[in-house]
């Protein structure tokens, strides 16, 4: 196969592609997604679908690579802004200032309630995560943080350590000691662990690969009121939750909150760009730190040229569309039509949480998580159920959807739930002995079951092969 | 929102001021010291042009990322397609992009270096990698030598020689420093609890120091007794800046992981990636997903990088680099033995070359007066009295006798 991207491809070329994959990067990860079907070969990526190139199908992206296509995918403003600024533009220097650097840096503070003036350019939300700890920690010269159980905030070294499941840790241990895990929503557990040792206190307003939980308007009051009577920096990690996502420019602007530092990545990329910022409150504390220590986090690729155009460009979109407005709006009919889903099939849902358009619906079983994603990937959706969490299932569409297109996948994950009675009809009663349900639970099960069952079904499919027509 | 969301900065000295405000004073003044107080507009090749107009011939090459110089045209034209093609892609999902990518980084780099993992910034691959040797070996301590500088993030400030890091407190646990050169040390620290030795093999922030070849294969002999995983951070001396593709294969000694930072896209697209054996991919296959990073092998970025890989196998650029980075390494060394009380030493292979001043302060008046000769260079961030030249390895002749020129009348006026 030479360079060229295949518009569409055959399964011969998708073995082909699943091979290099697999030899190069990681066989894991194909029969992973295999198992729940979530293996797609994204193209025509626009709006708030791509197509898959061997099927050729049209799915809804449900998960937005995690909340980065708030401007939606193929967003032709900002993919026709990142091709011209590319007859002038490349990364830039490192450390060097620009017009585009200062200028982006600038609308961001300018967009960020209270006084959150001041900015860090970084590369990704790790980088960012990295930034802002360091900047708490460097600043109220204490070590120990305190994030919250089932956060995600990265896989490097600093939020990494602050990331509040297990799994991502365990087999790289030791990271960084003195983060402290406290259960989310829980203002008591943080009174205890709150003290002058204390650098930061870090969380997602909506914890997002945890699960979708919401925090509450009093914990959040309640976390700033511990942070000012104990020097505290409270930290938001508004990766996912920034740019309208939740309904707001900023999650935080719901709950009147103010952090101190807050970070971001994610959709600032317009999906085409990569990059990040820390934003710090104009404050004497952290502003005397920076100033004495400018260098504090240079981050290479962080803030480049190309970058800072792209997400002015988003920044711009964003607030000439009221791109929040819309995601209010879909979002609360989404979660109402969610909601109505669930309460028509209490045997499987037990719960749907959520913000804008980052909702999350819970199963009762985590098996179910796998199978749902298969189920819903029949019917033209493609979802993602959570790392953390797999009794969850994710959905955080390009925010400029359409009232159309929510009623359209509403209508879709009904089927889908629907469907997936007839798996239930025969789960369901193994799944009530223990120690069935533990392994029906066991990822690594999981992915052998149900990657035989699409051998399975390849095997048949393939003895009929389907013409694929190309779409313009 | 507040009011100055509608501003609009013009001037030069407007953005200066914004820049104070939204960064930091502290560091702007900074640049002032530099002489780096400019604002970078145009560039081209081997030259950067400011906002009033002056060029510079651009021996920073953003901290060696550059290596085809600014603005290659294949990429860039290649870029401006993929954008309508592609976008980031669900970074959880196999792509052919990223696919295709592998089997292209797996020819290019010598060895069976043939996996994969991509990164967004230097730093973060270096994450990735000492994650994957715990990961594999199951062990705790990392090891590395004294003067390395490998990123910002969290494994890798723990690994550098970092001036302030005491202020984020205590960072990544079980890490030891060796000096480099010093097998006796490597000897007692590298055993059965060691999961990876980390080192650059040339340290550009550090004076370009390296070691004696021996030392090298001793360290990879160590490895191999004990089973720790060699770790090469080449982020500044790959891609044929040293004068071969990688600067490995001058030393004789192959990796079992190694670091390529942003020199991958030659600076367009930040896109860096750690390279590994077979072998420690089965840590990847069992452990799918383990290691998250959403940028990373962004979909744009691999077509970009792929047509770059297409530019460093046509242009290639390490033959230049040897050629030049000699001859220019020779007329520097004589230009030292003529001012040996400014220039202590010239150090350096291909086109990664250093010069050792006095000190700190020297080397700051040394790269003001030369970007006011219309060169621009950077002091090294470990060894602060080291003046580090890396301009782009496409560089020609007479760009090469500029530098001498400039660096030459640099020396009579600091």
């Amino acid at each position: 196969m030479s360079d060229k991207l295949s518009v569409t491809m055959n399964t011969k070329e998708r073995d082909y592609i699943q091979r290099l994959f697999g030899k190069h990067i990681s066989w894991g990860q194909v029969r992973y997604l295999r198992c729940a079907h979530l293996d797609a070969y994204e193209r025509s990526r626009k709006g708030t679908t791509f197509t898959d190139a061997v099927s050729g199908e049209r799915f809804y992206d449900c998960f937005s690579s995690a909340g980065c296509f708030n401007v939606g995918r193929g967003n032709t403003v900002i993919q026709d802004t990142l091709r011209d600024a590319l007859d002038d533009y490349d990364m830039g220097s490192h450390g060097i200032l620009s017009e585009a650097k200062v200028a982006f840096a600038t609308k961001l503070a300018a967009l960020c309630p209270g006084d959150l003036n001041k900015v860090v350019l970084c590369a990704s939300g790790a980088d960012a995560c990295a930034g802002a700890i360091k900047l708490a920690k460097g600043a109220t010269g204490r070590n120990d943080v305190i994030t919250t159980k089932k956060a995600y905030h990265g896989h490097e070294g600093f939020s990494l350590s602050a990331n509040g499941k297990d799994y991502y840790k365990d087999l790289f241990l030791p990271l960084m000691p003195g983060f402290h895990m406290v259960t989310f929503n829980d203002l008591e557990e943080v009174k205890r662990a709150a003290g002058k040792n204390i650098a930061a206190i870090v969380l997602e307003p909506v914890q997002g690969e945890g699960g979708i939980h919401v925090a509450t308007k009093e914990y959040m009051k309640g976390l700033r009121k511990i942070c000012d009577e104990n020097g505290i920096m409270l930290i938001f990690d508004e990766v996912q939750t920034g740019f309208g996502r939740t309904g707001t420019m900023w999650a935080m602007e719901q709950y009147g909150v103010v952090p101190d530092i807050m970070f971001t990545a994610k959709s600032i990329s317009g999906g085409v760009y990569p990059n990040g910022a820390v934003v710090y409150r104009e404050i004497k504390q952290l502003t005397d730190y920076v100033e004495a220590n400018p260098l504090f986090h240079t981050s290479h690729s962080g803030g480049t040229d190309l970058g800072c155009i792209v997400s002015s460009a988003v920044l711009d979109y964003l607030v000439k569309n009221k791109v929040w407005e819309n995601a209010a709006k879909a979002g609360k009919r989404f979660k109402d039509g969610l909601n109505e889903i669930a309460r028509a099939n209490p045997g499987c849902v037990k719960e749907v949480r959520g913000m804008g358009l980052m909702i999350g619906i819970e199963y009762k079983y985590e098996f179910i998580g796998a199978l749902m994603a298969d189920c819903l990937g029949r019917r033209g959706v493609w979802a993602v159920f959570s790392g953390n969490a797999p009794q969850v299932m994710r959905f955080q569409i390009p925010i400029t959807a359409s009232m159309d297109e929510v009623e359209d996948l509403l209508r879709r994950i009904n089927d889908a739930v629907k469907g997936m009675r007839w798996y239930l009809l025969f789960m369901m009663p193994l799944a009530h002995i223990p120690f069935l349900q533990k392994l029906f639970d066991n990822v690594h099960v999981q992915i052998v079951a149900f990657n035989l069952l699409r051998d399975i079904e390849d095997f048949f499919l393939g003895l009929f092969p389907k013409k694929q027509e190309v779409k313009a | 929102m507040k009011n100055s969301a509608t501003r609009n900065a013009v001037s030069k000295e407007d953005i200066f001021r914004d820049a104070e405000k939204v960064f930091s004073v502290s560091y702007v003044n900074l640049l002032r010291e530099k002489g780096h107080d400019f604002l970078e507009q145009e560039y081209s090749g081997s030259t950067l042009t400011d906002s009033e107009g002056n060029s510079y011939l651009d021996c920073c090459a953003s901290n060696a990322t550059y290596n085809l110089g600014r603005m290659n045209a294949a990429i860039i034209g290649r870029f401006k397609e993929a954008i309508y093609e592609t976008d980031q892609g669900n970074f959880v999902m196999p792509s052919q992009e990223k696919a295709l990518l592998a089997r292209k980084i797996s020819g290019f780099v010598p060895g069976n270096l043939d996996c994969v993992l991509y990164g967004v910034t230097r730093g973060e691959s270096m994450e990735a990698a000492c994650k994957l040797a715990r990961g594999f070996t199951a062990r705790p301590e990392l090891v590395t030598v004294d003067g390395g500088c490998y990123g910002e993030s969290g494994f890798a400030i723990s690994l550098s020689e970092r001036k302030g890091k005491e202020q984020f407190g205590q960072l990544i646990q079980a890490v030891k420093v060796i000096p480099l050169g010093d097998i006796e040390a490597a000897r007692r620290v590298i055993g059965q609890k060691t999961a990876a030795v980390v080192m650059e093999p040339i340290q550009a922030e550090n004076n370009c120091r390296t070691a004696d070849k021996s030392y090298y294969a001793r360290i990879r002999a160590l490895c191999d007794k004990t089973g720790a995983k060699l770790i090469f951070d080449e982020t500044q001396s790959g891609f044929g800046r040293t004068g071969t593709r990688f600067f490995f294969e001058q030393i004789g000694v192959k990796p079992d992981i190694l670091i390529i930072g942003e020199a991958l896209t030659s600076g367009i697209f930040p896109m860096t990636a750690m390279v590994f054996t077979p072998e420690l991919k089965g840590f990847f296959d069992i452990h799918p997903l383990i290691h998250l990073c959403t940028f990373g092998g962004h979909d744009i970025g691999c077509l970009v990088a792929m047509t770059a890989l297409d530019e460093y196998n046509r242009l290639k650029p390490w033959e230049n680099a040897a050629n030049l980075g000699d001859y220019l390494i020779k007329e520097l060394t004589a230009l030292a033995a003529k001012n040996s009380q400014k220039i202590f030493s010239v150090t350096g292979k291909g086109l990664l070359i250093s010069l050792r001043l006095a000190d700190e302060n020297l080397a700051l008046k040394f790269c003001a007066a030369a970007r006011k000769g219309g060169l621009l260079v950077n002091t090294g961030s470990v060894d602060t009295s080291t003046i580090v030249i890396r301009p782009s390895l496409l560089i020609k002749k007479e760009e090469a006798d500029k530098i001498l020129d400039i660096v030459n009348k640099t020396l009579q006026l600091i």
